[in-house]
């Protein structure tokens, strides 16, 4: 028997897929192992979708590949719905493009336990939505530090990352699966010049992380969806929330908590603190 | 310059018929008087891991601390290497990226140059002699599929590819057959089996009080040689326990009908009613390469320069038709430049191209694309779709 969320979430998008508010719903449906993204067109595959803890996916990233189909009614967890906020922020969306059936999430699982992202989250509710479907689940109270790379050593934080990244097989599992990578060609992809060589060795590898992490900040939401999907188990999230906690400490940034602020890598304020300019 | 073919002395001069001369011999198929299975116990397995230990690679499945998941890696001693419980695949999961990435790595050296000195290439040293110890039979027939793939030709199995094949002579595959598959196994639908020798040199299976061992190549039967010969009552185990793994699998699919439905499609790529079926099976693929880079026989590569300070040298590196710079041409037109073109791409290769180019199926049922794929894609679900939207 459905869940009342998943209830709710059929007959919603039978109801939003029949009026012809929306042309698609984009949602979960159950795969043979995992859930899988489904891209609902017709109301009599409404009964398709689900929802429970194995809805990992981040569905955002999807939403500029189908956007222009016309608008897209979407289930959004609270970090899905951030990337949402990210998205309008960088003009990525327009908020009339979408239908967000929010809904309160307590959590997704990978190999049967609770996602790494998922045990320090502290935004488990939809910050934007149209509606919101069940009740609202409770915020993680567990703040997590920063992985190996809190250390106070450098020394030892760069011996962190190297381990982490030597795994790295460069099938941008990372990349694809994340809502704030959607640049049509990646600088990993561009050959003439070609800034980060193709092989696995680890300068190539660090490479590509350091500017990964980097072209992340202040634009993380810490859905987890890079960790979730790297099959080398690199703890990629570990130096996204580093990166997340500097822009937060520098710049009193959260990202993708409000679609009329910018992310602050992105604009330039004269009071921005200078003071590793010489 | 270094003569690439030039060959490594291995552990040849040692006595004809013990052990030692498997590691470097030939791999032809066991002669009928060497092909009786052995017994191997834990400790017979253990002197035959040490004595391989000292004189070439051992490589063997290890659960590996930071992923958590088993990863063949090179042993310095028997006590690291634990068959024990590999046999039920549905708990220990599959295995990672080898033993594809040791015929064919992700990065390979082919030669080093110097600018300052044009025409002058100096080759790597040729590949180590290695064993593999507790090769899935499926990733076995995946090396048969490599040896043809790489060999150039349908009718020969001598792998023209030189790099692979510097390093296939120089490799011994002991595979370990699945007692217990896991969910996400096929072997079965695409022509192997759990207990299946192709590829391999010497199968063992997990009779858990010792191993049966069948020799399939003279490489296989010499490194048993001197072992006991199993007993009626080795061999009859050994068949029940081939029997129930096998039932345990049952996805089939029509390949020949599959092959057919997907032929048609060749010539109307990117247009029709066909497009659609692919474009709908697509959406849910983010063209990551996960999947190609795990699977066992995918197996395309692109050729990068690299030069600093004076030093160069030419590797090849794996790549993947998922991503859009794989099939982008120089004037900057990508005739693939759709997701779902390249989503096709893969599909089309497993159960298609090869089948025309070498006659054989570049699928072999190991699962790795389905539990690695990050959005759950399922291999045999889109090949049941495609068999139902597809017209023959």
């Amino acid at each position: 028997m459905p869940n009342d969320v998943t209830a709710v979430i059929q007959r919603r998008a039978r109801e939003l897929l029949s009026s012809g508010q929306v042309v698609m719903l984009l949602g979960y449906r159950p795969g043979r192992s995992s859930a899988q993204p489904a891209f609902i067109t017709r109301p009599e595959d409404a009964s398709l979708l689900v929802f429970d803890q194995s809805c990992g996916p981040n569905l955002a990233a999807f939403l500029p590949k189908v956007k222009h189909l016309g608008r897209i009614g979407v289930v959004a967890k609270g970090c899905d719905s951030r990337s949402i906020v990210l998205l309008l922020q960088e003009h990525q969306l327009r908020r009339e493009d979408v239908f967000i059936l929010g809904v309160g999430c307590n959590g997704v699982l990978q190999d049967s336990r609770l996602s790494d992202s998922c045990q320090t989250c502290q935004f488990p509710n939809p910050v934007i939505y149209d509606e919101l479907i069940g009740e609202p689940a409770a915020a993680s109270g567990q703040l997590k530090a920063a992985g190996g790379q809190q250390s106070a050593d450098s020394g030892q934080r760069w011996q962190w990352f190297k381990n982490e990244v030597s795994r790295c097989i460069r099938c941008y599992a990372c990349r694809q699966v994340c809502p704030s990578c959607y640049c049509p060609i990646c600088f990993v992809d561009t050959t003439m010049p070609s800034w980060v060589g193709r092989t696995t060795r680890l300068s190539d590898n660090m490479l590509f992380h350091i500017i990964r992490a980097l072209h992340m900040a202040g634009r993380c939401v810490e859905c987890g969806a890079c960790s979730r999907a790297c099959p080398m188990a690199i703890d990629l999230m570990s130096l996204n929330r580093k990166v997340s906690q500097i822009v937060k400490e520098r710049f009193g940034h959260i990202a993708g908590l409000r679609a009329e602020e910018k992310p602050p890598l992105t604009v330039f304020d004269p009071d921005d603190r200078q003071e590793f300019i010489i | 310059m270094k003569a690439k073919g030039e060959r490594r002395k291995t552990a040849g001069g040692m006595r004809k018929g013990s052990r030692r001369s498997a590691v470097g011999g030939q791999r032809k198929a066991v002669s009928s008087e060497r092909s009786a299975p052995r017994i191997l116990t834990r400790a017979e397995f253990d002197r035959l891991i040490d004595e391989l230990v000292a004189k070439c690679a051992v490589y063997a499945p290890v659960a590996v601390e930071e992923t958590g998941k088993l990863e063949f890696r090179r042993i310095g001693s028997s006590s690291e290497v634990k068959l024990e419980g590999l046999a039920d695949v549905g708990v220990v999961g599959q295995l990672g990226l080898r033993p594809k990435e040791l015929l064919f790595p992700q990065c390979e050296v082919l030669f080093h140059f110097s600018p300052s000195e044009p025409g002058r290439m100096v080759e790597p040293e040729p590949p180590q002699e290695q064993v593999l110890f507790g090769v899935r039979p499926c990733d076995g027939a995946a090396v048969a599929f490599l040896d043809r793939f790489f060999s150039g030709r349908s009718d020969s199995s001598a792998p023209s590819d030189i790099y692979y094949r510097a390093r296939r002579e120089r490799t011994t595959l002991v595979g370990l057959a699945c007692n217990r598959p896991a969910d996400t196994c096929f072997c079965r639908a695409v022509g192997g089996s759990p207990s299946g020798t192709t590829g391999l040199d010497l199968l063992l299976t997990d009779l858990s009080d010792g191993f049966l061992a069948e020799p399939v190549t003279e490489k296989g039967a010499a490194l048993v040689a001197d072992m006991p010969v199993a007993s009626q009552a080795d061999m009859e185990k050994k068949q029940r326990l081939a029997e129930n793994a096998g039932q345990a699998i049952t996805t089939t699919i029509d390949t020949a009908s599959l092959k057919r439905r997907l032929d048609r499609t060749l010539v109307s790529e990117g247009s029709g009613p066909a497009d659609a079926v692919w474009q709908a099976l697509s959406l849910p693929c983010v063209n990551c390469g996960v999947c190609t880079f795990l699977c066992p026989t995918c197996r395309c590569f692109d050729v990068t320069d690299e030069e600093f300070r004076g030093r160069g040298r030419r590797m090849r590196v794996w790549d993947s038709c998922q991503f859009t710079l794989y099939s982008r041409h120089a004037s900057g037109h990508n005739p693939r430049a759709t997701p779902h073109s390249r989503f096709r791409n893969r599909v089309m290769d497993k159960f298609s191209y090869t089948v025309a180019m070498v006659g054989e199926l570049s699928c072999v049922g190991c699962g790795r694309c389905i539990s690695a794929c990050p959005n759950g894609i399922d291999i045999r679900e889109t090949v049941e779709t495609l068999l139902k939207m597809l017209p023959e």
